[in-house]
């Protein structure tokens, strides 16, 4: 399960806006009787990418699970133009990709077209919950940058690779550098500790 | 010059499931288990329909003989795959599987080979048809001619 859910904690998803898109009719239904399991109430259902464009610019939307394969284009391309619509909030939206036939290049695809994560099917409820799950606990930054447009695609914090600077405003080094300052000694750490009366 | 922007959004899909009410995950995905195999009847049907569909592309696509139709086999086969490990049809999910492997690796390199595609179709449409009655022994046969033809036809791919 999630990070901070147990299977015994209450999750409410009947007021979500979720959009489901998958090109294939069965394939549709499965999806949308699994959110309506999850109690998401009336689900926009998309064969095509056109019609989940218009979702998009319709109406604001909690949750999207795009299939790699739409009616009249692939997934990948409906999340790029999604995460650059500038349609906010749809455009910051958490999006599951979900795929068939699946090879490596296909993850790092939706992985760099902006998908919030990708999982491969056959997807059992029990798993999706568990997505789901985890992306209510996501605190990833969003991107924007001529390249990648989307979530941060790092899911840890483990600083920049070792001997390089990092790109990031608040990436730290590994390396710790040499004090800059006195060390404090042991009363000074002890008086931080200690209780002590103050006039206000 | 390039702009890199990084910033914080809002989780609203977080936002809204605090809302009070709802259920247990674990009765969510109870839920959503019963109503996925309440739909069950009516998708297997379906696979039989695009099954069919599917002899029907290849056939379209041996005629012609050229690769156009691979792509449409392909996304078909994927749409089966995803029926079929739905419902743990897992032999229809491995042949269906299989199929996109070659038709893949048919368009985008070599010329299709459409004996290993025919034989591929015939076996998902006979798993198909035979939906949950398929006997272990015998989509077991029908899987292992499978694997022979897709290691002759694509023997460098995984």
């Amino acid at each position: 399960m999630g990070a901070n859910q147990s299977k015994y904690e209450r999750v409410n998803l009947s007021t979500a806006e979720v959009l489901l898109a998958c090109g294939d009719t069965e394939g549709l239904n499965i999806l949308a009787e699994m959110f309506a399991g999850f109690g998401v109430h009336t689900p926009r259902r998309c064969l095509t990418g056109a019609e989940a464009r218009t979702a998009v610019q319709e109406r604001v939307l909690n949750l999207m699970v795009v299939d790699a394969a739409l009616a009249d284009e692939e997934g990948y391309d409906f999340i790029s133009w999604l995460r650059r619509s500038e349609t906010a909030p749809n455009c910051y939206a958490p999006v599951i990709l979900v795929t068939g036939h699946t090879k490596p290049s296909q993850i790092f695809r939706g992985r760099d077209a902006g998908a919030s994560f990708v999982v491969r099917k056959p997807v059992a409820p029990t798993v999706m919950m568990q997505r789901i799950l985890w992306l209510l606990n996501d605190q990833r930054k969003f991107v924007t940058s001529p390249g990648y447009c989307g979530p941060d695609r790092r899911l840890k914090a483990i600083g920049p690779p070792a001997g390089e600077k990092g790109r990031r405003h608040d990436d730290l080094s590994a390396e710790v550098g040499a004090a800059t300052t006195p060390n404090l000694d042991q009363d000074m750490i002890d008086a931080m500790f200690s209780p002590k009366a103050v006039s206000l | 010059m390039s702009t890199v922007r990084i910033f914080a959004v809002e989780n609203q899909l977080a936002r809204v499931v605090e809302a009070p009410g709802g259920k247990t995950v674990d009765e969510h995905v109870r839920a959503a288990t019963a109503r996925i195999e309440g739909v069950r009847d009516a998708s297997l049907a379906s696979l039989v329909q695009k099954s069919e569909a599917l002899a029907a592309l290849a056939a379209e696509g041996r005629a012609a003989g050229s690769g156009d139709a691979l792509g449409r086999i392909y996304d078909l086969s994927n749409a089966i795959f995803g029926i079929a490990g739905a419902f743990d049809l897992q032999p229809l999910a491995e042949a269906t599987f299989s199929l996109c492997d070659l038709a893949d690796g048919f368009r985008s390199g070599g010329s299709a080979n459409w004996a290993a595609i025919d034989v591929h179709v015939d076996g998902i449409r006979l798993l198909a048809i035979l939906g949950d009655r398929a006997g272990e022994a015998g989509a077991a046969s029908i899987l292992e001619g499978l694997r022979r033809v897709r290691q002759r036809v694509l023997p460098a791919s995984g």
